[in-house]
């Protein structure tokens, strides 16, 4: 019986699961600044890239992500701008993926599955579609990165 | 040779042991069942900086009325036809754009003058008001609220007289497109 219910834990519990996965994320700026810009001749206006460093350890063969989600539109005063306006371009693809900017759903920025082991550098660059609709003003909105892994 | 009392001490024994297995079995199935989701977050703050910008576009840069006998042609439409003019600006909530032309002087040909104001318009357009032409103040071409692009038309009419000296007249107009 013993000897049962030992196989049976090491069967439903293996042990490199049982060990908490170890992530670690940092980004080369916390402010991404879209300069303002003629329409005309910037229709997309695009920020400085942004540099994500990242590791992944103790995950086995497990996926693990990186999410980027928007705590709302751009906001300026009782101006704003959907969030929705501004995307990304990210290398290197893979892990790396484009998108665009949600304040509902966390939009995924990369994925795979394993260890990334040593830290690993990415790059971000956000773009916002410029247009002559814009009220003036300076608009700011938070967004906020996630690695994760189940 | 056991009696009644060994027997009975033992069972307790066994049952705390299947117990123990039963309580070491169950923490690791809820720790690999409800292992918490790892994740690391980091913010960043998005800032957006939208200035105060205005272009305009003409479909044409110049304008011209052919001769013609008062009497027939009292009003002489613009050889152009309708000129198309595109202005584009940013403002702040609420704010006004507005679209203006002024001539430079009166319509001159040598020592010969024709006042502007004998030149009119008509206007096509949301916002695009008819006018007549001043060398002595900006007349108001069109308003707008807000931000955006829009579009319109200018057909210019000359007034057309008998008691012109002849000549070829010309003046200079400015547009200026503002935003407040």
């Amino acid at each position: 019986m013993k000897k049962t219910l030992l196989c049976l834990a090491l069967f439903v519990v293996p042990p490199s699961t049982a060990v908490a996965q170890r992530l670690d994320l940092s980004l080369s700026t916390a402010v991404i600044t879209f300069p303002s810009s003629d329409p005309d001749t910037v229709p997309v206006i695009p920020a400085a890239p942004v540099q994500v460093t990242y590791r992944v350890r103790q995950n086995n063969n497990a996926p693990w992500s990186l999410t980027v989600l928007a705590a709302g539109d751009l906001i300026s005063g009782p101006s704003r701008v959907d969030i929705s306006n501004v995307t990304w371009v990210a290398t290197p693809a893979p892990p790396f993926q484009n998108g665009t900017l949600s304040k509902t759903v966390a939009q995924r920025v990369a994925s795979g599955t394993g260890n990334v082991n040593p830290d690993t550098l990415g790059s971000i660059t956000f773009r916002l579609a410029n247009s002559w609709t814009y009220t003036t003003g300076t608009y700011t909105q938070t967004i906020l990165f996630t690695l994760s892994a189940p | 040779m056991r009696g009644p009392s060994l027997h009975w001490a033992a069972r307790p024994a066994f049952l705390m042991r299947r117990r123990t297995l039963t309580a070491v079995l169950f923490v690791l199935i809820f720790c690999a069942f409800s292992r918490p989701v790892a994740g690391q977050t980091r913010n960043a703050t998005l800032n957006a900086s939208i200035n105060g910008l205005a272009r305009l576009s003409l479909s044409s840069a110049a304008i011209s009325f052919p001769d013609a006998d008062p009497d027939t042609v009292p009003s002489i439409q613009a050889t152009q036809g309708p000129i198309t003019l595109t202005a584009k600006a940013r403002t702040s909530p609420n704010g006004s754009i507005t679209l203006t032309v002024q001539a430079n002087d009166h319509l001159r040909s040598g020592v010969n003058t024709i006042p502007a104001s004998h030149i009119t318009w008509v206007a096509g357009g949301a916002g695009f008001t008819n006018g007549t032409l001043s060398a002595t103040s900006a007349q108001i071409v069109a308003v707008w609220t807000g931000s955006g692009v829009r579009s319109g038309t200018q057909t210019f009419f000359f007034k057309n007289l008998w008691s012109y000296a002849t000549g070829i007249y010309t003046l200079t107009m400015t547009y200026t497109l503002s935003a407040a």
